[in-house]
């Protein structure tokens, strides 16, 4: 009765080269495209997880550990777990349907993004976000 | 004693009122049977009541029962296997999890959805 699979909702891709990868939706096509005639949405998720970071790690090392790889893709809704969880990063602005197209594009994005993401796994919060899914 | 002939009493009664109700969403509602299409519906928000056979693996219970915690839709546990539900569909094959979508002619005097899913729900 409510929609859940918006954009800011933590999901965990399925299938595929990133299965198990938490991502987030950054833009949703529930009734699907001419290209795409299924539900799916963009989603921009970990490729790397950030390593662990203690306390006695030098600021060198914890900048090095604090690295996150991003990934951005197209994803059918059935191969997306959707969790209770969200992460509120605007990325709207940034990934967009068409930066996928060419690599140069998708690359500037995956960069932007992941400024964002290190930026808020920084902050500390969402956690779980940041946190491997282990199976 | 007279505690559990009260609640075996309660449960029968109410078990047949859920068949006769599902019959009744049967010929009269729209609904999809199994896994695929009941996500299917709870995805695009249009499945209103889940009802899963008590033989459905637990991880898939598990599934469908999240999905409809996200999608704030009710579940209910049929007390019955899936060839127990496929039979209180009407149907001649097993049925193990299914999703109504509109409820048809099933008209409650409290408010739908909750009313249908308290009174379907024995609950």
């Amino acid at each position: 009765m409510v929609k859940f699979l918006k954009p800011n909702k933590a999901v965990i891709v399925l299938q595929g080269r990133y299965s198990g990868r938490k991502a987030v939706i950054v833009r949703s096509f529930d009734d699907g495209t001419r290209d795409r005639p299924y539900g799916h949405c963009l989603v921009a998720g970990i490729k790397k997880y950030p390593s662990k970071v203690i306390k006695k790690d030098s600021a060198k090392k914890t900048a090095k550990k604090s690295r996150v790889k991003c990934f951005i893709k197209v994803v059918n809704y059935r191969h997306l777990m959707p969790t209770r969880y969200t992460l509120d990063v605007d990325l709207k602005d940034v990934v967009a349907p068409d930066c996928l197209q060419s690599k140069d594009k998708k690359v500037t994005a995956a960069k932007e993004t992941k400024k964002r993401f290190e930026e808020r796994f920084k902050t500390g919060k969402n956690r779980w976000f940041f946190t491997k899914l282990r199976f | 004693m007279f505690l559990i002939d009260l609640h075996s009493i309660t449960q029968k009664k109410t078990h047949e009122s859920i068949s006769n109700r599902l019959a009744l969403v049967m010929k009269s509602g729209k609904y999809t049977l199994a896994y695929k299409t009941v996500l299917g519906s709870l995805r695009s928000s249009k499945g209103k009541l889940i009802i899963i056979a008590n033989n459905c693996p637990p991880l898939r219970k598990s599934e469908i029962e999240y999905y409809a915690m996200l999608a704030k839709v009710g579940v209910h546990h049929y007390n019955g296997n899936n060839v127990d539900l496929g039979t209180a569909c009407g149907k001649y094959f097993r049925v193990s999890c299914l999703s109504i979508v509109d409820p048809g002619w099933y008209t409650l005097g409290s408010n739908f959805p909750s009313g249908f899913c308290a009174k379907m729900c024995a609950v």
